[in-house]
């Protein structure tokens, strides 16, 4: 078989994240409507951190796919520093990106690094995990965390290895939880407190809200995304009833998985609400006419097109996604 | 690829022989071997096939999104006359490259454009098949390349809790043609059924979540055949099924649906032309 851009870039699309460029005009046209992007190539695949607020650090991932060149650094990944220890929230997509951050939380402070937790399953937020195997930390997530991670290892640790290359993906590894959050649950840091909050599904079955009560600060995960275009691996109908129910708290700023380092509610949730909206109605509509699924992935929610980044690479798949669960109602 | 292939394959074996299944004829999968000749001769013996010659035609996305969901469609066009007797659909390098084969009764119909859409899972890169048999024996094949990978391990449930909460739950749609006296009429079976393909690990027991797919299909209007259909886990989770079938007095359509388990779950359209 020939082995074509074309069949090579299908090869990885196992994971949650496939491996194809596509329409990087429309990406190019979201990326210049991004206030808040700063993207730098001459500080590429370097962990950057800057302190939002008192203690909180944020690093922003690229708007990019898992690559080589990137060494998956495609998600942003936190730190909250207390009087006792640290809380890293996401480890970004390879072992050597979380090794990275690791260094910069060292550059800031040498108290001992408590708890990893995962807002939830994706690759590009948990592979960097195992730079911080060292520490001795909890690895906390979601209670649907494990076996969400556990039923995908194989293959999310085959589809990476592929994105990434062996080089960058060297030393990743699928590092399970040892600790899991049913019910809300607050982590002490000493002079600050974390609230952990389990969600229904949404973006995928196993979102976790965190919440730094000392400056207000929600890390709202792959629930929130800006610029990239969302990400449906879950439930389309259960991600917008939670993003209203986000939408009416108060908080001083939220961190988005994607996006730049903070955001301001309610605003931050308004294109994605509009997106998932935008294909929740016309796959409703067009199941309502006796649309099949590939017709639909051909129109639906397309008057988003030019508003997100990597629209080509995720949106037929999320009307996929929409179309099997909302076929169903 | 994606996938260890070696290793899904060994576990799939595992798995296989617990469900009963007869895959021992299948050579190990390699992804360039080409399977199709082993295949052909296992379903047809040395029958010959004729290929694309124009009697059935194979539609597949251009790009595959979601491997766990390939939407395949298969068009009889109308200059092909008199019934039809069967059509299977393979996918070569599936753990089973059976995906389905259906068989016309004498509600099918005649005297327009045929077709039969469902989902599949696409393991890796493979060629899909639809091997239409005519009413005179005759076999005629549309092939068309799959560029996907990952399917049958790597896509999960989105959220198990809810594929179960509401199994078995089957739902028979008719669509009424925009000519009422259109001789072919359309219909829908959709099934909530996990299809479980017994590739996949349950975290909790650290063992395979054992394969569970829907078997057997039958469709009759009015009491009378469309098809029936047999199935293996190369169907997506929650079948879903678009066919054609004659137009009757009613066209009330009734579906038994029968899975690896023996569970039988059924369905019927509501009032004609709804």
């Amino acid at each position: 078989m020939p082995k074509t851009e074309e069949t090579k870039q299908a090869a990885c699309e196992c994971g949650a994240y496939p491996l194809s460029r596509r329409n990087l005009f429309g990406a190019a046209l979201a990326l210049a409507a991004a206030p808040l992007l700063r993207y730098d190539p001459a500080q590429a695949a370097s962990v950057d951190p800057s302190e939002v607020a008192p203690g909180i650090f944020v690093h922003q991932g690229r708007y990019e796919v898992q690559s080589p060149d990137n060494r998956g650094d495609i998600a942003n990944a936190s730190f909250v520093v207390g009087s006792d220890g640290v809380a890293v929230i996401d480890t970004s997509g390879s072992a050597k990106m979380g090794a990275e951050l690791r260094e910069a939380i060292r550059a800031v402070t040498d108290k001992p690094i408590k708890y990893v937790i995962n807002t939830h399953m994706h690759p590009d937020h948990v592979l960097g995990n195992a730079a911080f195997s060292q520490d001795e930390p909890e690895f906390v997530g979601h209670y649907k965390l494990a076996r969400a991670l556990g039923t995908r290892k194989e293959s999310y640790l085959a589809a990476n290895e592929q994105m990434l290359g062996p080089e960058a993906f060297e030393g990743s590894e699928i590092i399970l939880p040892t600790r899991l959050i049913k019910e809300p649950t607050t982590l002490d840091l000493g002079d600050r407190e974390l609230l952990l909050e389990p969600q229904a599904t949404a973006h995928t079955d196993n979102d976790l809200i965190v919440t730094d009560t000392k400056t207000d600060t929600l890390f709202l995960g792959d629930l929130l995304f800006s610029v990239h275009v969302p990400t449906i691996d879950g439930s389309i109908k259960g991600w917008l009833a939670l993003l209203d129910e986000i939408g009416k708290r108060n908080a001083a700023r939220v961190v988005p998985g994607h996006g730049p380092k903070t955001m301001e509610l309610p605003q931050a949730l308004v294109p994605e609400q509009r997106y998932l909206t935008a294909i929740a109605d016309d796959v409703r509509r067009q199941i309502a006419e006796g649309k099949t699924l590939s017709e639909a992935t051909k129109t639906a929610g397309f008057s988003e097109k030019d508003a997100w980044k990597l629209f080509g690479q995720y949106h037929v798949r999320n009307v996929t996604a929409a179309f099997a669960e909302l076929e169903w109602d | 690829m994606c996938n260890g292939l070696k290793g899904l394959t060994r576990s799939f074996a595992v798995v296989v022989l617990a469900a009963g299944v007869a895959i021992a004829s299948t050579p190990p999968l390699q992804a360039e071997e080409n399977m199709w000749p082993t295949l052909k001769t296992e379903a047809f013996g040395d029958r010959p096939i004729q290929e694309e010659d124009g009697m059935v035609v194979l539609e597949t996305p251009q790009k595959v999104e979601d491997a766990a969901l390939v939407p395949l469609t298969v068009r009889v066009p109308p200059h092909v006359k008199g019934k039809l007797k069967s059509l299977s659909l393979f996918i070569d390098n599936n753990p089973d490259p059976k995906v389905a084969t259906l068989t016309y009764g004498p509600a099918a119909g005649t005297g327009g454009e045929r077709s039969f859409s469902t989902r599949v899972r696409v393991d890796n890169f493979s060629h899909a098949r639809a091997v239409l048999e005519l009413e005179d024996g005759s076999l005629h094949m549309a092939t068309k390349f799959l560029a996907a990978a990952g399917g049958c391990a790597a896509m999960q449930a989105k959220d198990p809790e809810a594929d179960v909460a509401g199994m078995g739950k089957t739902i028979v749609r008719t669509f009424t043609p925009a000519l009422k006296s259109s001789p072919i009429w359309s219909g829908q079976v959709m099934v909530k059924h996990p299809n479980h393909n017994g590739m996949q690990l349950d975290i909790n027991t650290a063992k395979f979540i054992p394969a569970l797919y829907v078997k057997e299909m039958t469709v009759t209007r009015d009491g009378e055949l469309v098809f029936k259909l047999d199935g293996t886990f190369s169907i997506s989770t929650n079948p879903n099924f678009r066919f054609t079938f004659g137009k009757g007095e009613k066209n009330d359509l009734d579906v038994v649906i029968v899975d690896t388990d023996g569970t039988e779950f059924t369905g019927q359209t509501q009032a004609s032309g709804s």
